[in-house]
């Protein structure tokens, strides 16, 4: 298994390699996306300096967490998003009939997939670490690839139990299109500004708050006292998505089992 | 040989594309249901900023989240791609057969994007109604309306010229999804969809204020808060009318050179 899916990335770069100006092109898009919201917030935040007590200089933290453990899911997992379609299409009988487990086979499906998001999201953490202030000691460099691990599997178990559902449902587009859209605006603020049934979404029902929220305030000392939780549950990351993933890991294999085709 | 020119066919094709548009049923109700949760956002988003630091003289927060809110539903209007089918028949090789039909081929593109638009823009009435579930928004004068709505239909054109500029370009290259996922993104921030120009620092907003962007969502909203009053009107529509020049002779340009080079290549 550990060829394959040595073979299946050594195909994602001679593809990128193949189609060098669509690279560059989706790779300049990925810095306008994420560039273009860090510019929104550095410029609302220049007029308005604090949101709840966060300035620019915590919520670029707070981006920065973010999207650094969004670009890991995105570069290790993205292909799990493509499963409604390809059950749609009749393309994920394919993987059915392979001596790999499913999942994996899903997973390492070669495509054009490259690590510049994730390049570009190391390197604005690097810089929104410094420019927060946030104290770098031995606990801050052992604890933030936890968490960053921690908030990509939380992605990647909200991702698998939409995908999944996909086996029932032939359209899953519409949520997964509303909790992708929670998950990318609504990260990008600290959740103290909503209203109390949007962060106990945020927290308990589609936890992203673990991504970036709990964390951030944790490292930068923050005290909303947002649901009476003392900040080191921002250290819970790690534990919260290993148990997401589980959980839609054994909602995948019970959803294969009655899979049986939409009938091509 | 010039043909006398009949409108019948244009409203044909402008008809066909609010029939074609509706049966994506799936995205028009993600598009409405994705600017509730927009609105509800915004709101929240403004609320608490306005909360704790001080108030600008010329936005208060009413002011902001009805530019906001407003700013959401002219998206709906101006984030459409009218002239895309352009590129799909560039795409397809079907752009052959379209130059040898007895139709203003552009024309037939601005019909096609018309209809879409006008089926869009439809919903702009159920939209308004789930977002005033949510906030409240100001209604100015009847004067400062028909402003607005003016400069408003100044900006679609901007946005129009825009579109075609870019689906033009796949004449010479075919990947433009890219591209304009990049001018889409730039749009929504330098034309002030997302945070309203007037709060950009100095040194940035003399930069956004000299791009075509600022014509498309910036003028029309700043004249519905009324930050922009009634004596600056002929001005920022003058220089929307300039964009509209500018934009649309590029894209004539552009048409005919790409247009000759079809008719050469497919001979």
């Amino acid at each position: 298994m550990f060829g394959l899916y040595r073979q299946y990335w050594r195909i994602n770069v001679l593809t990128t390699l193949e189609y060098r100006a669509n690279f560059i092109l989706w790779s300049l898009f990925t810095v306008v996306y994420h560039g273009s919201a860090i510019a929104a917030l550095y410029i609302v935040l220049h007029e308005f300096p604090s949101m709840n007590g966060w300035t620019f200089r915590d919520m670029a933290f707070l981006y920065a967490l973010w999207m650094l453990a969004h670009a890991l899911q995105n570069t290790l997992f993205s292909n799990v998003d493509d499963v409604p379609e390809r059950i749609r299409e009749g393309d994920f009988d394919r993987v059915l009939i392979r001596p790999v487990d499913p999942l994996f086979s899903v997973i390492a499906t070669p495509g054009q997939i490259f690590p510049d998001e994730l390049i570009l999201a190391a390197s604005f953490f690097a810089l929104a670490t410094v420019y927060s202030g946030v104290r770098v000691d031995a606990a801050f460099v052992l604890l933030v690839p936890l968490v960053v691990a921690g908030g990509a599997l939380i992605d990647l178990g909200i991702n698998l139990g939409i995908a999944t559902l996909a086996f029932w449902f032939v359209r899953v587009d519409a949520l997964r299109w509303v909790v992708l859209q929670l998950e990318q605006e609504f990260t990008r603020y600290p959740i103290v500004i909503y209203s109390r049934g949007v962060r106990f979404l945020l927290t308990f029902v589609i936890p992203f708050a673990f991504m970036n929220y709990f964390p951030a305030a944790y490292f930068l000392d923050k005290h909303d006292g947002t649901f009476l939780l003392p900040p080191q549950v921002g250290l819970l990351s790690p534990l919260i998505g290993t148990a997401l993933v589980l959980a839609a890991y054994a909602f995948w294999r019970f959803g294969l089992r009655r899979y049986q085709g939409v009938g091509h | 040989m010039r043909r006398r020119f009949r409108l019948e066919p244009y409203v044909e094709f402008a008809k066909r594309a609010i029939a074609r548009e509706a049966t994506y049923r799936f995205n028009v109700f993600t598009g409405l249901g994705s600017l509730v949760v927009r609105v509800y956002l915004l709101r929240t988003v403004w609320t608490a900023l306005y909360a704790h630091n001080a108030a600008p003289r010329e936005l208060p927060l009413h002011a902001i989240v009805t530019y906001s809110t407003v700013a959401l539903l002219m998206g709906l209007v101006l984030d459409i791609d009218q002239t895309r089918a352009l590129y799909d028949r560039l795409h397809d090789g079907s752009i052959a057969t379209d130059f040898m039909k007895p139709i203003n081929v552009p024309l037939y593109f601005f019909a096609d994007g018309t209809g879409e638009v006008l089926f869009h823009g439809a919903l702009l009435v159920p939209a308004l109604g789930f977002a005033l579930l949510l906030v409240h928004v100001d209604v100015p004068s009847l004067g400062v309306l028909a402003a607005f709505a003016v400069s408003f239909l100044l900006g679609y054109f901007v946005g129009f010229f825009l579109n075609f500029i870019l689906n033009c370009s796949a004449f010479w290259t075919l990947e433009i999804s890219a591209v304009q996922m990049i001018v889409t993104w730039l749009t929504d921030l330098l034309g002030g969809q997302l945070v309203p120009l007037v709060f950009f620092p100095a040194a940035l907003a003399g930069v956004v204020y000299a791009l075509p962007f600022a014509a498309m969502f910036s003028t029309p909203l700043l004249i519905y808060v009324g930050v922009i009053g009634p004596e600056r009107y002929f001005d920022v529509m003058a220089s929307q009318l300039a964009w509209i020049v500018v934009l649309g002779t590029v894209s004539t340009l552009l048409w005919r050179a790409g247009a000759r080079r079809v008719v050469v290549q497919g001979g």
